[in-house]
């Protein structure tokens, strides 16, 4: 499912729960204080006819004096009735309303107490009841007891009830359809940058752009930066592998052509054969030198990481093993929670090409230090290997240092060893540096390398 | 000196062998890795060179076994691509040096001889003990200044006993260190050669460099001077 989808239907589930809820919460509670104000309407009702009613003590029956305050009494089916009854239950009097209705006569009547109930009549026309008892005393003290009941047809509360439900439920759906649009919207405008990074990948992948930019919102960055490095990382790798396969054929053409015309000239002396010979090791060299370029081709692999102290400890083990009759001291400053954003062969080749280098040519001491310094937002492991020796010349650090030079043109002694430190360094985006050290006197090697 | 060579590729076995066999070494084969380890195992080299890349038992491995048997010549390693892994996990093997192919033979040569010498506790290659001075990248002898004739045999004694001033070596180890281990041991070859070493380098019978020490052998008895 996709992003979009599943962030719309969460949203639309939770909305449709809330607003439901909200809904019929709003319908409950207006319910209920229809509920309420039809029978505060009832008593009220209620009220104005006892005010309106008298008791004749002389015929001891009531009467009401007419007309009633509220017309809809007068008016008949008006859907508001009252009645008056003895206590037994006869009818003594009934307002004008309900001429010609046979009206639902109340269950219960008790004194000075309301009593509400449903009724309904043979109609089935439903009614909300009020009944009320009151008795009035003649000078004899005798009490006579009336039921007065006001009755009002469910119509009009249904209809109130109806008109609400249809108001709130409009709405509520009304809401509901604005919020999921506006839902959309957002959506669609926050997803956009992931659709730009997929067209732009797009574009990438046919060409048309060399990298994805760098302008996209933050929370995606990471993703885009990596895949940017990714990019990179291989483009590198593809141009090297370009350079070095042109390199390669460059290289091996001329000593090709040399022994073709040897060849032709069907050798015979000592002197032509060693010449040709001359051009087989010349041939063998290049492709040593390309074959160790290519072993060392590093790649910037995402997340790897060795342990600097351990790797450049075995190397220079190694090192002092080969180098035993020279009594190298070696001096390691190295923190050993240091690491190499890399793979570990990568590693070793560095150090190893630099260390190998720095043995060969030191008097008698070489120290190694590393320390990883932040710029920025940027970290960098910065690795220097200095000796004693005699240094390297000016003219010379520059041939080391220019890239993709062609075997048969690197310097004798510094060559192979140093141009691979070069290459590696260069695939890991960092900077190879030659200087004098200070504390040593002789070459100061530094790289530095990025590191995540 | 005794050097065994491990090797799979044939022509640049027979090279090997070739190159270190001209320089004045006993040289012999093995052509795989199981063959190199029982070799080394059996017989006493004073070196040997070792392939990384070979079939049925890797080199790494070839040295692993003959260090954990207690085995301790002075090994070279070659490796034809020349990681620093392959370098560094060879040496941590028990390997003492390592060449890249391709190499030179003179290169290989002083390799040898400086491993040779290192693992006898010598640091120059000049080997100097009283008047007695053997230069072992020339591999000529010279007595007070003036140089000695010597043959092939002559100075392969005379190197292994200077190489090891001071102990004694049996007829038998010398026997197996400078000849082919198809070689005669019962012949008294090695006390003729020794007798005439004697002749040419102390004529006079002065210094009295090679001690006979009966039913032991012999010992360099002159002291390191420099080196």
């Amino acid at each position: 499912m996709s992003l979009s989808r599943r962030l719309l239907l969460s949203a639309t589930l939770v909305l449709f729960i809330f607003l439901g809820l909200t809904g019929l919460v709003l319908d409950r509670a207006f319910y209920h204080s229809a509920e309420q104000a039809v029978r505060g309407r009832l008593q009220g009702q209620v009220y104005s006819l006892l005010a309106a009613a008298d008791f004749n003590e002389l015929e001891k029956r009531i009467q009401v004096t007419e007309p009633l305050p509220d017309p809809k009494l007068s008016s008949p089916q008006s859907g508001l009735y009252a009645g008056i009854y003895t206590r037994s239950g006869q009818s003594v009097w009934k307002s004008g309303s309900s001429l010609g209705m046979n009206l639902p006569r109340y269950s219960h009547a008790a004194m000075a107490d309301w009593y509400y109930e449903q009724l309904t009549d043979d109609d089935d026309r439903s009614y909300s009841s009020v009944s009320f008892a009151v008795s009035w005393e003649d000078q004899q003290d005798a009490r006579f007891q009336f039921n007065f009941q006001v009755l009002e047809d469910n119509k009009l509360f249904e209809q109130q009830v109806g008109q609400f439900r249809n108001e709130l439920w409009g709405w509520l759906i009304g809401v509901t359809l604005v919020l999921l649009m506006t839902q959309g919207v957002i959506l669609r405008w926050s997803l956009k940058p992931l659709r730009e990074v997929a067209l732009d990948l797009d574009r990438v992948k046919s060409g048309d752009m060399q990298r994805l930019s760098e302008n996209y919102p933050e929370e995606i960055r990471g993703l885009t930066g990596g895949i940017n490095t990714f990019i990179d990382s291989e483009r590198s790798q593809r141009d090297r592998y370009r350079h070095t396969l042109a390199d390669l054929a460059h290289s091996l053409k001329t000593p090709l052509a040399v022994l073709k015309a040897g060849i032709n000239r069907k050798p015979q002396e000592d002197q032509d054969i060693d010449g040709l010979q001359d051009q087989v090791d010349r041939m063998k060299q290049i492709v040593d030198y390309q074959l160790q370029r290519a072993s060392a081709s590093g790649r910037a692999t995402m997340g790897v990481h060795s342990p600097l102290l351990r790797n450049v400890e075995r190397l220079t083990d190694s090192l002092q093993k080969v180098h035993a009759g020279k009594g190298i001291v070696c001096r390691l400053d190295i923190d050993a929670v240091l690491t190499f954003p890399g793979e570990e062969g990568d590693l070793l080749e560095l150090m190893g090409n630099l260390l190998e280098n720095a043995y060969k040519w030191a008097a008698g001491h070489i120290r190694v230090s590393a320390q990883m310094r932040v710029i920025g937002q940027t970290k960098i492991l910065q690795i220097s290997v200095e000796d004693d020796g005699k240094g390297i010349p000016e003219e010379q650090r520059q041939l080391v240092l220019q890239r993709g030079k062609r075997a048969d043109e690197t310097v004798s002694g510094h060559g192979i060893g140093l141009s691979v430190v070069q290459e590696i360094v260069s695939v890991y985006g960092g900077r190879f540096d030659i200087t004098d050290s200070q504390s040593l006197g002789g070459a100061q090697m530094i790289i530095e390398i990025p590191s995540a | 000196m005794r050097i065994l060579i491990v090797e799979d590729e044939p022509a640049l076995q027979s090279q090997l062998v070739e190159t270190v066999s001209e320089a004045g070494f006993i040289a012999e084969s093995a052509s795989d890795g199981e063959e190199g380890l029982f070799q080394g195992r059996e017989y006493p080299y004073d070196l040997a060179v070792v392939d990384l890349g070979l079939p049925k038992l890797s080199g790494i491995e070839v040295i692993r076994q003959w260090r954990s048997a207690g085995k301790d010549l002075p090994v070279l390693i070659l490796t034809a691509r020349g990681r620093w892994q392959e370098k560094v996990e060879g040496l941590e093997a028990g390997a003492d040096d390592y060449m890249v192919k391709p190499f030179s033979p003179e290169e290989l040569l002083a390799r040898i001889r400086a491993l040779l010498r290192r693992s006898s506790g010598w640091s120059q290659s000049q080997l100097e003990c009283g008047p007695v001075l053997l230069d072992l990248t020339a591999q000529t002898v010279q007595v007070e200044g003036t140089p000695i004739e010597v043959t092939a045999y002559e100075y392969r004694i005379l190197e292994f006993l200077m190489l090891h001033t001071g102990e004694v070596i049996s007829k038998v180890d010398l026997t197996e260190h400078i000849y082919h281990q198809d070689f005669d041991r019962d012949s008294n070859v090695i006390e003729v050669l020794v007798g005439r070493l004697r002749k040419k380098i102390d004529p006079q019978n002065k210094h009295k460099p090679i001690e006979t020490l009966r039913g032991r052998g012999y010992r360099f008895a002159l002291a390191r001077t420099a080196g």
